[in-house]
């Protein structure tokens, strides 16, 4: 019996079902979809490629849909309140005619099942589509080949999704629960009365407020433009952040509370505007909404803008890697050695000795023979090794595989016993004029002081690349660097004014008007590594007594070693050897190393984990906030069927009278979306200032798509409001029943 | 007096609820016709069928046979959309819940037929400030109706139905959720419409004290008209005892109807 009410309840009350109905479909489809990942990269081939990527991109989505899971559950609490609201009157009714609470609970509770595994099949079935096609995707963002495409089912997915489901079902459950629990009949028969009053706020206080607000957010852009973001964690720089941020917080909040009062005013101003057709009706319904909406309002612009803002972000990255990993790997492998800085000697040693090992620490003297240090390496007894032909406890013998090589030592222009870099960002910030470039604003000359390398050290590596060496006389200087626009302008400013640098009691003077940017990579990696390092005459360097910094080996394979025999070869596991001097001191450790196709391969499996990401993230939240915007839109047309009768029995057409809901639905919609850009272009151009110190930035590409994808998503979710809105305004105004 | 066009003419109308298994006959064979500056009340019990009807002649329910003329043009087989037009400028209406759009004034209220017509701002405002100083709700036209009184809120509803000017005024129960001053309140700007502008007015009502404003009652009973009375030169007290007299031989069912 109750079975039978509760499945015609969900019949009847179809269209409010709906939109639950369709928000969980869409949930489940997503999740499925996106947690069946760690199989889709095995089948796109990502797996083979670079392993262990599954796994990781499986954990990070499943516990992301956890988090996402509860935001689609308050989300549901919140949709399910709507229902329940229209629905008061029924069980008070229910309970006037002699059911218990039990009862009508069951009821409510037997309707949320139904809907709730409608939902789980639809979405389920729907996901397994969406997987298979995903897989293609997949393939794409991370440029992998399908190995063996096949239909799959993965259960993980499914369990993590019937959980999800089941919890969001549960909470919604407990919710509804309290509400039937808690209403006493008569709040309950009454409440269609209830809802009936209506406050209104004095225009010209919310035209105010609204002002407030828009002034409010204008002059947090300001201070966001002006201040830029405190990566660096200075105190004062996170307050003023933080004042910012509520700022526009609070400006958001204000600007929504008051837009509707807002237009009320200025419309009113506008007389044969005002008074023509539905227009004031129009207003005065969004003044009348806006109690409620508001907040929401203002709290959906600024998940848009959260959304918005790491999308792009995201995506942009990626784009960017892209863009600067061929000039980032200029040859096949190569690795760096580290060498002690004097003024940490001292701590490693106190160090080393309080564990009790026995190694000892000292400076270098000057740079190590890397090619010949390289042999002291050795490898170890593993798979991939013994698949390569390489036995274990042999030395790693990187001259029988490489062709040209050239090993480039940088020094640090601090020299032995200063305490002062000789040459420093700051320094030639004041020289040409400039502020410290976004991100390094809080440093000071000391941190900040270039490295040095010497003019034949440079031109070796210069004939190395294939290009033209450069002649700095006894007076001459240049400067490479391969990071973003916002450092290299900086150079390039320097070298473009020709700045005389006074160092080791000569004066010196630039040999080059720009920053050779092709020709200041090290090494092989995603985004620039090589933050400034200045060239400098032989002798001059000899007289500095520069301690050595780092140095780079680069090698091209030989002509008999194929790029896959030389990459199994350098990739092999094998154990460091030590840097000794001839004291048997350590002078230096082994650093990174790369080869050109590993670091091709980490920036596409980087691109595919951040478009990953971003698009599951920004998509779950348009929906949810669609999905709110949805029924809080669909609520209030619910709520004012009274006026559009009384309307249409004053001979105002429905189509009319559709037009004045479709206005308020769009700015409802449009707004919070608009809001949600603006923040976004602000926050953005100071995202991008930042990033550019990586090797710049540009917005674009996938960034349409995935925005494309997202519209249709949130446009999606208007046409189902409108014509919704239009189904409930049409039945309001229906032939009325005899009274 | 020379005859004219009647304001509203009734023709043989019924109206039939229902399937073929369960009909329910509302209105069957009703006629009638009022005049230009007529005051006519309809009176009947619960579920006599009065309501139907004004619902009938208004447009906003459709009979099942019969015609219905107002202004010489017969509404039943007009289409929708012409009817709304219709009903925009030739109706007034006048509901027991006043029926004015909570989130408007009453100002806007009042405006609101004339917007949806599209008149000039100007006229509009104009037109609002005359029929609000008639009625004597001049000062709370800037209230919202959960600002007023009822009776403030009916005589709101009846200056939004006057303003169009309309051909005829239907009024369902105005006074039913108003108590007795503001009841006659309301009763008295009706008399004052009638009388000195010479609006037609179709008023549906249960209450005698208020059918004894009008010039003529017409009963129903099941769906029929019973009887009708006119009043004359009669005084408004010797009216409403005759209408009592008619509800008392009405007979026992219809003793709700006080």
């Amino acid at each position: 019996m109750l079975c039978k009410i509760a499945f015609g309840n969900v019949r009847r009350a179809g269209r409010d079902y709906l939109v639950y109905l369709l928000t969980l479909t869409l949930a489940v489809t997503v999740f499925y979809a996106f947690n069946t990942i760690a199989i889709q990269v095995d089948i796109a081939g990502v797996e083979a490629q670079s392993s262990g990527m599954g796994q990781l991109l499986g954990n990070i989505i499943s516990g992301l849909t956890v988090f996402l899971a509860l935001v689609m559950g308050f989300l549901m609490v919140y949709a399910n309140n709507f229902i329940m609201k229209r629905r008061k009157k029924e069980f008070g009714l229910y309970q006037v005619l002699g059911m218990s609470r039990g009862q009508v609970a069951l009821i409510m509770a037997i309707e949320t099942l139904l809907v709730s595994a409608a939902a789980l099949a639809l979405g389920l079935l729907l996901g397994l589509v969406l997987s298979q096609l995903m897989v293609f995707f997949t393939a794409s963002i991370f440029k992998t080949q399908i190995a063996d495409f096949h239909f799959f089912v993965s259960m993980g997915a499914l369990v993590t999704t019937v959980g999800c489901l089941v919890a969001i079902f549960l909470v919604t459950l407990v919710f509804n629960l309290r509400v039937v629990r808690r209403a006493k009949i008569v709040d309950l028969m009454s409440s269609g009365r209830k809802n009936e009053t209506v406050k209104t706020r004095n225009p010209w206080v919310a035209a105010a407020i609204f002002v407030v607000g828009l002034v409010l957010i204008i002059v947090s852009y300001a201070r966001l433009l002006s201040d830029g973001l405190p990566y660096d964690g200075q105190p004062e720089a996170m307050t003023a952040f933080l004042i910012t941020t509520a700022m526009v917080v609070v400006g958001t909040i204000l600007f929504f509370f008051g837009l509707s009062g807002f237009l009320l005013k200025v419309l009113q101003g506008m007389r044969s505007l005002y008074w023509r057709g539905l227009n004031m009706v129009t207003l005065r319904q969004l003044a009348a909404k806006v109690n409620t909406v508001s907040l929401s309002m203002a709290v959906i612009a600024m998940i848009l803008f959260l959304a918005i803002t790491s999308v792009t972000t995201g995506m942009s990255l990626a784009d960017t890697m892209n863009n600067t990993v061929e000039r980032g790997t200029p040859v096949d492998f190569t690795r760096c050695l580290v060498y002690w800085g004097p003024r940490s000697l001292a701590e490693m040693n106190n160090n080393a000795a309080y564990y009790g090992e026995d190694t000892r620490y000292a400076a270098a003297d000057g740079p190590v023979d890397m090619m010949e240090a390289s042999a002291n390496d050795v490898f170890t007894a593993t798979s991939e090794g013994e698949a390569a032909g390489i036995a274990a406890g042999q030395p790693f013998d990187l001259a029988s595989i490489a062709g040209d090589y050239v090993q480039v030592d940088t020094f640090d222009s601090t020299p032995r016993g200063a305490d002062r870099p000789l040459v420093s960002l700051v320094d030639l910030c004041d020289a040409v004029g400039r502020g410290l470039p976004a991100g390094t604003e809080s440093s000071d000359a000391s941190t900040l002081g270039l490295l040095v390398m010497t003019e034949s050290n440079y031109n070796a590596y210069l004939r190395f690349r294939g290009m033209e060496p450069i002649e700095l006389g006894k007076n001459g200087y240049t400067i490479t660097s391969d990071m973003g626009a916002t450092v290299n302008d900086i150079y390039n400013a320097v070298l473009g004014d020709d700045v005389e640098l006074a160092i080791g009691g000569r004066t010196l003077k630039p040999v080059q008007d720009r920053v050779p940017e092709d020709a200041s990579t090290f090494q092989n990696a995603m985004m620039g590594m090589n933050s400034g390092t200045i060239v400098l005459p032989d002798d001059l360097v000899e007289q500095l007594d520069l301690p050595p910094y780092y140095s780079y080996l680069m090698v091209n394979y030989a002509h008999g070693v194929s790029t896959d025999q030389g990459d199994a070869y350098v990739s092999a596991p094998r154990t460091y050897g030590n840097i000794l001097n001839g004291a048997g001191e350590s002078v230096a450790g082994w650093g990174t190393e790369a080869t050109r196709t590993a670091t091709y391969e980490s920036t596409d499996t980087m691109n595919g984990l951040i478009s990953y990401l971003a698009i599951y993230i920004g998509f779950v939240l348009v929906v949810a906030c669609a999905a709110i915007l949805t029924i809080q839109q669909l609520s209030g047309v619910a709520d004012a069927t009274a006026n559009y009768r009384i309307l249409s029995e004053l001979g105002c057409d429905r189509t009319e009278i559709v037009h004045s809901v479709l206005v308020q639905q769009s700015i409802f919609f449009v707004f919070p979306l608009l809001m949600g850009i603006a923040h976004a272009i602000c926050a953005l151009s100071v995202i991008i200032e930042l990033v550019a110190l990586f090797g710049g930035m540009t917005i674009g590409g996938t960034v349409g798509l995935v925005t494309l994808i997202f519209l249709i998503a949130y446009g999606g979710y208007f046409c189902v409001t409108y014509f919704m809105g239009k189904g409930i305004v049409y039945d309001a105004t229906r032939t009325r029943a005899a009274a | 007096m020379q005859t004219t066009v009647p304001v509203l003419e009734a023709r043989h109308i019924e109206k039939v609820y229902g399937s073929r298994s369960n009909v329910t006959r509302a209105l069957s064979d009703v006629s009638f016709t009022i005049g230009k500056g007529d005051f006519v009340g309809i009176m009947g019990a619960s579920g006599s069928g009065k309501s139907t009807l004004l619902n009938c002649v208004s447009t906003i329910d459709a009979v099942t046979s019969g015609q219905v003329l107002i202004g010489g043009a017969d509404v039943t087989c007009m289409k929708s959309s012409k009817l709304t037009r219709f009903r925009r400028e030739q109706l007034g209406f006048i509901f027991q819940d006043s029926n004015l759009l909570d989130t408007l004034t009453a100002r806007e209220n009042i405006a609101l037929p004339l917007t949806i017509g599209r008149v000039a701002a100007r006229e509009v405002l104009l037109r609002v400030e005359e029929v609000a100083q008639r009625l004597g709700i001049a000062a709370v036209l800037d209230k919202y109706p959960y600002q007023m009184s009822g009776g403030q809120q009916q005589r709101v509803a009846a200056a939004r139905a006057l303003i169009t000017d309309p051909a005829i005024i239907m009024a369902d129960e105005p006074t039913g959720a108003l108590d007795s001053k503001n009841a006659r309140l309301l009763l008295e700007s009706f008399e004052t419409m009638n009388a000195r502008y010479q609006a037609t007015v179709l008023m549906v009502t249960h209450d005698s004290f208020a059918a004894s404003y009008t010039h003529r009652v017409l009963f129903i009973r099941d769906g029929r008209i019973f009887t009708e009375l006119r009043r004359g030169d009669t005084t408004r007290q010797q009216f409403f005892e005759r209408i009592m007299e008619v509800v008392a031989m009405m007979g026992g069912e219809a003793s709700d109807a006080l």
